[in-house]
């Protein structure tokens, strides 16, 4: 194929993508390394507000903008450096906290906060999502011919089902009087509240995302048991190998590269981990990365946006993904160069 | 159009049983708060035709990029005395005194919100907090209505010794605007700064400390999921009967008593709000109405009308224990008088400010590490105290 | 593996076991939402399960289900969903026109949706309450059910509006998507070249990126953008914020990397040959691909379209903080009945929603579930 016809093909593709990922994510990185700040100065004003059938007049001094001729707020812009990173990952009071060795105090830091959580989410649900997923298709695969369907059917639900619809569905489930808290209660003979501590409202943001996402796992997993090499497993009960033996040396190797796939997927989307927070309304507890940068951005009670500090905590955030993505970009880099 | 605007008029006519002496002929959208009060007015706005409202309890989170954009996205939105001098000094409100001037004549003077002589909003209610409280409950164990914090603390603990209701005591304990809220009321109610006088914050001290210890005291008597719990959520807490005691917004007295939704219609009475050391653990606000600044002159006379009709008498007289209205035409009843008791008591206005917006912010997120057991008192004071640093500085507030 | 060994009953046990456990998880918290948002609101958030699920308070109400209507029901729905995902196929093979299998299907699937609307709304209703008025004890009520939220929901809130809204954003989003990343998908397929490999892994970085960073750039922007552009485009300038051909754009880009990457692997099946011929027929790049590849690339598309309508239907934070109240679609609307006051008929009334939200993706996984597999594992089995 030509240049000029790669060039004519790709364009709108190429263009969209530039404008509204490129673009914005060039703007996030300078942005991290500035900050822009209205100019205030310091007023004398007179207030006068309701009381209880009365009116209270008072003149107070306080800081107010700066307005240009239009009406709008001046601002400024200089260049910080690192401030804002330093503003994020807070070095000198994670300093401390190792200094008198105390895990509860590095976990006070918004930061290493959500870092903890997003790392052992992302560590936890992997494993579970392979497994399940790959116990049902074992199951599936095992069973009749005529359930297969239906059950597929039944699997895809939790999939397509839209997230923030799906977290909100296990939280009615879960929250105050939810049928399954009062199970559960009746089972232990005690009062339960899955949203009074930390590690309940994470272990229900756990069995979200593995409901959500083992289906995928399944289906793909399905898909290649359909196409293990028949003869090698005759060969392995030739041999008295045990359904395990069988399992754990010819089955998973076969599956190998569809869980590298799986795990490469599930990785990516398990980083960036967000509406379980909004649907659990999980933050007095539990923050993740892509929450924290949405808190630095929405307006604070001053109506100021954190943006350096929201702009600093995403491209950290970055940095995270892309070392995740490196071992599988290297392999992509190696297979294309074997095939040259 | 004017087939539509027949079949508007047709169907408010139809729907109130007697025809509104409004009709809006321009295009009007409205940006507010939610609360009982909020739902009232703007369906007598709507009444009048061509209205659309977006009711938000965290509408002041897109209120200022909303009204920032030309033409701004809409012409009426809600303030209060936290977010009106914001976008006031931002810019962003249109003066109205002309508008007063044509067509507001009956409004009171305590009613404008006026800042440099220009009248910014117009106060539909003024609200504060005031303690609710079950009568029957507090009868049967021979409680009297709680005057001090002392008092909340040993009537909660004899409400869970008996073991009458499932918890004690409710709060708006919420994290983010709701628990900083509670603590800013403590901390003033106890006589304490929030600033020094170069505009740093200074919380981390005995005043600040106590305050702390006794949010986490009456936490004990609380829902363990008061995290969570804001004061939608406590009004239906004392709605279902699983509370007896809590510290609300006098704007909620209306709703606990309503027979429709409660289930202890009646037997919610209001007292003041807790006295601290120093005056009432409780702030006066004001809730009110303003128009855009990026709004064409038209649109901001047709939004001023519809102001006017949401704040006109019979408005206030069919709703008047909704809330403590402005108006010359509301009645004090029953409902209000927690609040009275509140403001009589001596409850200062809620001081908001810049500085104080960046370390609501602050408190909001901050205690909840206190709460949950993460730090101690003074430590989570201090994080509070440099956090807020950092956001003034980045912001500008402070060089 | 069935076929290799017979299986002791322990182990046929345990797998069936386990396969009835995870389908009732699969299924019960939609089935669970669902209950909730037929009952009156005391017992769509009463303590106890039973009082959730048989209603007290709403049966007394008058409204309910008779075991004939339960029954009758069950049949229908069953019906439907086998029709839906077995025999439709067939029936267009059969009776569909025959030198147009795309517009039957198309057609098929319409009178489909149609079809169903009609039986659960109009002919069920009727059929119930003559066979409840002759079915003596079989036609009272045991079980409470009430449409009231769903009517509220529907009609007096204004969720009709934002279905409109869904449905512009999600067809926009749709087509806009396919024609551009086909193109795209198919030129990265038969080009090997530098510029493709480097394409590809930034689309795949791309792809990993949190929305919110990108949200956070488009957000002042947006709001702007009527003072930006009015240099370029003079006083025609729009502003961009709260207009839906803006979100769809927007979608549009965040969806890209994954369908290049879909339609790619989808490309490189088709034999390069095909192309080669044609071209050596005389035909340019472009007519080849309209002649040669195009009447063959519709399973990868069809496939490739399902997975943009579930990102534009199902997306949260874009239009959440793009769109405002009058243009908002479904998702964030729901969000935003959560935000406004919620006493207890609120509440149920946004569940009420949140199912009326599921109902559309119930149908498409009836009806197009093959395809949602075939495109789950091609991406897998390309590697």
């Amino acid at each position: 194929m030509r240049f000029k016809t790669f060039a004519a093909f790709v364009a709108p593709s190429f263009v969209l993508m530039m404008l509204f990922i490129a673009a914005p994510l060039a703007s996030v990185f300078w942005q991290s390394f500035h900050v822009t700040q209205p100019v205030f100065n310091e007023v004398e004003v007179e207030t006068c507000t309701p009381g209880f059938g009365t009116t209270n007049c008072s003149i107070e001094k306080k800081v107010q903008l700066v307005l240009d001729d239009n009406g709008d707020p001046v601002t400024k812009t200089e260049f910080v450096g690192l401030q804002s990173y330093r503003n994020v990952l807070e070095l000198d009071r994670l300093g401390e906290a190792i200094g008198n060795a105390s895990w509860a105090q590095v976990m006070t830091i918004d930061f290493w906060k959500a870092l903890r959580f997003t790392l052992m989410f992302t560590l936890v649900t992997l494993p579970l999502v392979l497994g399940v997923g790959l116990a049902i298709a074992l199951a599936v695969n095992n069973s009749l011919s005529t359930i297969r369907g239906p059950v597929i059917f039944i699997s895809l639900l939790p999939f397509v089902i839209t997230p923030v619809i799906g977290a909100l569905a296990i939280r009615w489930l879960f929250i105050g009087n939810g049928i399954l808290t009062v199970g559960i209660e009746t089972m232990l003979g005690r009062d339960i509240s899955m949203f009074a501590q930390g590690w309940t409202i994470e272990l229900m943001m756990y069995f979200y995302r593995v409901w959500h996402v083992a289906p995928f796992a399944f289906v793909v997993f399905y898909a290649g048991l359909q196409t293990v090499n028949q003869d090698a497993l005759e060969s392995a009960v030739i041999d008295g190998a045990s359904r395990w033996q069988r399992l754990r040396f010819v089955i998973i190797p076969h599956l190998m590269p569809l869980i590298l796939f799986l795990s490469l997927i599930h990785l990516m989307d398990a980083y960036r981990v967000f509406e379980e927070i909004v649907g659990f309304s999980s933050q007095a507890y539990v923050i993740s990365l892509q929450w924290l940068t949405y808190e630095f951005l929405i307006p604070s009670e001053s109506g100021t946006r954190a943006i350096s500090r929201a702009s600093a905590s995403a491209m950290l955030t970055m940095i995270g993904i892309v070392i995740l993505l490196v071992v599988p970009l290297r392999r992509f880099w190696r297979d294309r160069h074997a095939r040259h | 159009m004017i087939k539509k605007l027949l079949l508007a008029g047709a169907i408010s006519v139809a729907a109130t049983g007697f025809a509104y002496a409004c009709e809006n002929k321009v295009e009007i959208k409205s940006l507010s708060n939610a609360f009982p009060v909020y739902t009232v007015m703007t369906e007598a706005m709507a009444k009048c035709g061509n209205f659309q409202a977006e009711m938000d309890k965290d509408h002041r989170l897109k209120q200022e990029a909303a009204l920032s954009s030309k033409p701004s996205l809409y012409q009426l939105t809600s303030v209060t005395n936290q977010t009106g001098g914001a976008l006031a000094g931002a810019g962003l409100l249109r003066p109205l005194d002309d508008l007063i001037a044509k067509h507001g004549k009956d409004l009171a003077p305590s009613q404008l919100i006026k800042i440099d002589g220009k009248t910014i909003a117009v106060a539909a209610i003024v609200n504060t907090q005031h303690i609710m409280y079950r009568e029957d409950v507090f009868k049967d164990l021979g409680l009297s209505a709680p005057k001090s914090w002392d008092d909340v603390l040993s009537a909660a603990k004899a409400i869970k010794d008996s073991g009458k209701v499932d918890y004690a005591f409710g709060g708006y304990y919420k994290t983010g605007w709701n628990l900083g809220f509670e603590f800013i009321n403590q901390y003033l109610g106890d006589g304490g700064a929030l600033f020094d006088d170069k505009n740093h914050a200074s919380i981390n001290n005995e005043k600040g400390v106590a305050v702390l210890e006794r949010m986490k005291a009456l936490s004990g008597y609380m829902d363990p999921e008061y995290l969570v719990s804001d004061t939608a959520y406590m009004s239906k807490q004392f709605q279902a009967g699983t509370i007896a005691m809590g510290i609300n917004w006098a704007s909620r007295a209306g709703s606990v008593n309503d027979p429709n939704e409660s289930q202890v219609a009646g037997k919610i009475k209001m007292a003041a709000a807790p006295m601290g050391s120093a005056r009432p653990s409780a702030t006066l606000w004001w809730d009110g109405w303003a128009i855009a600044k990026n709004t064409s002159d038209e649109q901001a006379e047709a939004a001023f009308k519809l102001i006017i009709k949401a704040l006109s008498s019979e408005v206030v007289t069919a709703n008047n224990d909704v809330a403590i209205w402005t108006s010359p035409a509301f009645k004090p009843t029953e409902a209000a008088s927690g609040a009275i008791a509140t403001a009589q008591g001596g409850a200062a206005n809620f001081p908001a400010s810049k500085f104080l917006g960046a370390l609501h912010t602050e408190l909001g997120g901050g205690i909840a590490d206190y709460m949950t057991g993460a730090k101690d008192a003074a430590k989570t004071l201090a994080d509070i105290e440099a956090a807020y640093l950092t956001a003034a500085k980045e912001n500008g507030l402070i060089k | 593996m069935a076929a290799v060994q017979r299986q002791p009953a322990m182990l046929r046990a345990l797998s069936s076991g386990f396969l009835t456990f995870w389908c009732i998880i699969a299924f019960f918290p939609i089935f669970w939402i669902t209950v909730m948002s037929v009952k009156n609101p005391l017992d769509a958030l009463a303590k106890s399960p039973v009082q959730v699920f048989f209603g007290p308070r709403t049966l007394a109400q008058g409204d309910g289900l008779s075991i004939i209507d339960i029954v009758l029901g069950l049949i229908t729905i069953g019906l439907l969903i086998y029709i839906g995902r077995v025999r439709l196929a067939g029936w267009v093979k059969q009776y569909g026109l025959p030198n147009a299998p795309r517009i039957s299907w198309v057609l098929a699937v319409i009178l489909f949706c149609i079809a169903t609307i009609t039986v659960l709304f109009g002919i069920l209703p009727l059929l119930s309450s003559i066979l409840n008025s002759i079915g003596g004890p079989l036609g009272t009520n045991i079980v409470g059910l009430t449409t009231e939220h769903y009517e509220a929901v529907w009609f007096e809130r204004g969720f009709t509006r934002n279905f409109t809204n869904s449905l512009i954003v999600t067809a926009g989003v749709v087509t806009v998507s396919l024609t551009i990343g086909t193109l795209a998908g198919y030129a990265l397929a038969r080009s090997g070249g530098e510029i493709a490999f480097w394409l590809l892994v930034a689309a795949l970085i791309f792809r990993a990126l949190p929305h919110s960073v990108l949200v956070a750039g488009y957000l002042p922007v947006f709001i702007k953008s009527a003072d930006i552009l009015r240099p370029i485009l003079g006083e025609a300038a729009p502003t961009l914020y709260g207009q839906p051909w803006a979100v769809i754009i927007v979608l549009v880009a965040i969806n890209q990397p994954f369908t290049i990457w879909l339609l790619r692997s989808f490309f490189q099946n088709i034999p390069e040959e095909l192309d080669e011929a044609a071209k050596v027929d005389g035909c340019t790049h472009f007519q080849a691909f309209r002649l040669v590849i195009i009447p063959v690339m519709w399973p990868g598309v069809i496939t490739a379209g399902l997975f943009s309508f579930l990102l534009a239907y199902n997306d949260f934070l874009v239009t959440s903080l793009l769109l405002d109240g009058q243009n908002m679609t479904m998702v964030p609307a729901i969000a935003n009945m959560f935000n406004r006051e919620t006493n207890a008929s609120d509440e149920v009334q946004a569940i009420a929603a949140a199912v009326s939200i599921t109902a559309p993706l119930f149908l498409l996984v009836v009806l197009f579930q093959r395809q949602l597999v075939s495109g789950l594992t091609a991406g897998a089995v390309k590697g």
